[in-house]
């Protein structure tokens, strides 16, 4: 197991409400000028879950599997949510009809219409069938500050120790060998790019150019992938030798420079992450179901 | 050789903006976690102008030639007039304070900070933020004859004629001061299909990119070439598309950032060639500047 100084993060509460689904107020035009209605972004979307494919819905448009929730009060707070929460945290429903059900905490999906951002949760079926748009959710945050003690050099981000313990990262020499279920070039990446802090927010993997679909058509929601050249430590961009591993958050985008969304985990830039492709790489075998916490 | 346009056809309108002050936000993080105090954005930039250098500015980060503008008849000036239609090359014209009635030239917009104006030396020390500058727009709707899929943004047709475009074998060859592979494009990359608002970034995040690829050559006003990006509406990665643009603000050290563009050409069609020439540079081709 990689040394990480979980022992001294601090567990915070976050809280926020489920959003309403995102579709803007007219037609969306495609990249190649037809226009479409777009749909699947934020709210609850009943029919994907993790583990699901991210091409083929009818429509869809950046889709988020399963519930997406936005942070409530002010930028602060809302920032708090954002920011602190991780990949694998447990969110609890606080009011209405499913009251006291759990969730995990899966992805996380920025550049919404008015700024906007979403945390994105899987609920079990049950409990989907009970949430109401607007419920309250709280976040029990743990990981923001996780570290692997041996390996300074990469930043950890959005995850929680849960994950980073669960994904199979091996040890080789110096380096951290972690599965994941596809290697993306960085000419197929992105919006993302500028973007800061790396902790919300996402990268896209761009779905417009046919060479691009035809390499990630197989991605599912809850997927762990690298980014190659891609350095997402203080910020994201470009960085010739660096990795990004994360975790596929949102589905594929017909608007130019858009895409499958990227949630950034990992980050190197000295060679100490290496990817092994494995199609079993995915959030869908680490998650909590339901249960309690 | 002067291409064939619809330029006789298009509407010209007056746009309007203000010059606004420079707004600092303090310090913000670098790509490598140091802070930065960044200047060079917005305001009124006495020892700035289109054909200096992109890099080497005193804690500059986007640095934006001349004078900024920005409209102000919505809240949020990305929607307004100016940014959608004030075109590379346009008449601008000073309408109010000291330097009333004097001319300048759009020079392109940075949607971060807005849009860009090149005045004279004399005119520039006659401004005073908060003046009003009208534009002439004239070159929304711009097509080349016989080159109608070829997507024309914010491109006066004085610009266009003065590109140096000649047309060998069915393609327009057009003079670049550099050619920029695709994956270095970042910020702005994705953001909003109206193509017309947004410049993006030529990432300067890398040092080892920055020599390999020579953008530390890179000047403001220069045209030059993203391979593989297509710029229609919206901007992004497609395959062996090209997309000819006008270097408009200056390198950056936050993470994704760098020189910014406004596309004025862009095909997927394969109906653009390039060929380098250092003179590529809009201050030549408009009369901002004898040489470079």
């Amino acid at each position: 197991m990689v040394k990480t100084n979980k022992e001294k993060l601090l567990k915070v509460a976050v809280i926020g409400e489920i959003t309403h689904s995102a579709v803007g107020p007219s037609y969306l035009t495609k990249w190649d000028q037809t226009p479409v209605l777009g749909l699947g972004r934020g709210g609850i979307v009943y029919n994907v879950r993790v583990g699901d494919p991210c091409f083929g819905w009818v429509q869809g448009e950046k889709v988020e599997p399963g519930v997406s929730a936005d942070g409530i009060g002010n930028d602060r707070e809302k920032g708090a949510f954002r920011n602190l929460s991780c990949i694998g945290n447990r969110v609890k429903v606080l009011k209405e009809e499913a009251k006291g059900d759990w969730g995990t905490v899966v992805g996380k999906v920025g550049y919404l219409p008015g700024r906007n951002h979403h945390v994105v949760i899987d609920f079990e079926e049950e409990t989907l069938a009970k949430l109401a748009i607007g419920d309250k959710v709280q976040i029990k945050v743990y990981g923001a500050g996780l570290e692997m003690t041996d390996y300074p050099g990469v930043r950890v981000m959005s995850c929680s120790p849960r994950i980073l313990e669960g994904i199979g990262i091996e040890e080789k020499g110096r380096k951290l060998v972690i599965p994941v279920a596809k290697v993306v070039p960085a000419e197929y990446v992105g919006q993302g790019a500028g973007g800061s802090p790396p902790e919300a927010s996402n990268w896209d993997i761009q779905t417009q150019s046919p060479d691009a679909v035809e390499y990630v058509k197989s991605l599912r929601f809850g997927d762990l992938v690298v980014l190659e050249d891609i350095l997402s430590a203080w910020g994201r961009g470009y960085y010739e030798g660096a990795v990004t591993v994360g975790v596929v958050s949102c589905g594929p985008s017909c608007s130019l420079g858009q895409g499958i969304g990227v949630t950034s985990l990992l980050t190197g830039k000295e060679g100490e992450i290496e990817a092994k492709i494995d199609s079993e790489a995915n959030l869908k075998n680490l998650i909590e179901q339901g249960g309690s916490e | 050789m002067m291409l064939e346009t619809n330029k006789d056809k298009l509407l010209k309108i007056a746009v309007m903006g203000e010059i606004v002050s420079p707004s600092s936000m303090g310090y913000r993080v670098q790509w490598d976690g140091k802070p930065k105090l960044a200047l060079g954005m917005a305001g009124i930039k006495y020892n700035l102008r289109v054909g200096d250098s992109c890099f080497g500015w005193a804690s500059g980060d986007h640095v934006e030639p001349g004078v900024t503008i920005r409209g102000k008849e919505k809240p949020s000036p990305s929607e307004c007039a100016l940014a959608l239609l004030a075109c590379i090359g346009n008449e601008a014209t000073v309408v109010s304070g000291d330097a009333k009635g004097e001319k300048g030239v759009f020079t392109g917009r940075h949607a971060g900070s807005d849009d860009l104006v090149w005045f004279p030396p004399e005119t520039i020390e006659k401004l005073t933020i908060g003046d009003k500058v009208q534009i002439k727009s004239y070159g929304v709707g711009l097509k080349i004859k016989g080159f109608e899929d070829i997507r024309v943004n914010k491109c006066d047709p004085r610009l266009l004629d003065s590109l140096g475009i000649e047309v060998k074998d069915g393609k327009l060859v057009v003079p670049i001061t550099a050619e920029i592979p695709g994956f270095l494009m970042g910020s702005g990359i994705g953001s909003s299909t109206v193509l017309e608002t947004v410049d993006y970034d030529i990432q300067t995040t890398d040092p080892k990119a920055i020599k390999k690829y020579g953008l530390e050559k890179l000047r403001l006003g220069d045209i030059v070439c993203l391979k593989d990006q297509l710029c229609v509406n919206g901007r992004g990665y497609y395959n062996g598309a090209v997309t000819i643009g006008v270097i408009v603000h200056g390198m950056s050290d936050y993470a994704g950032h760098g020189p910014g563009v406004n596309p004025i050409l862009s095909t997927k069609d394969g109906k653009v060639e390039t060929k380098i020439d250092n003179e590529a540079n809009i201050a030549l081709y408009l009369g901002l500047r004898d040489k470079l």
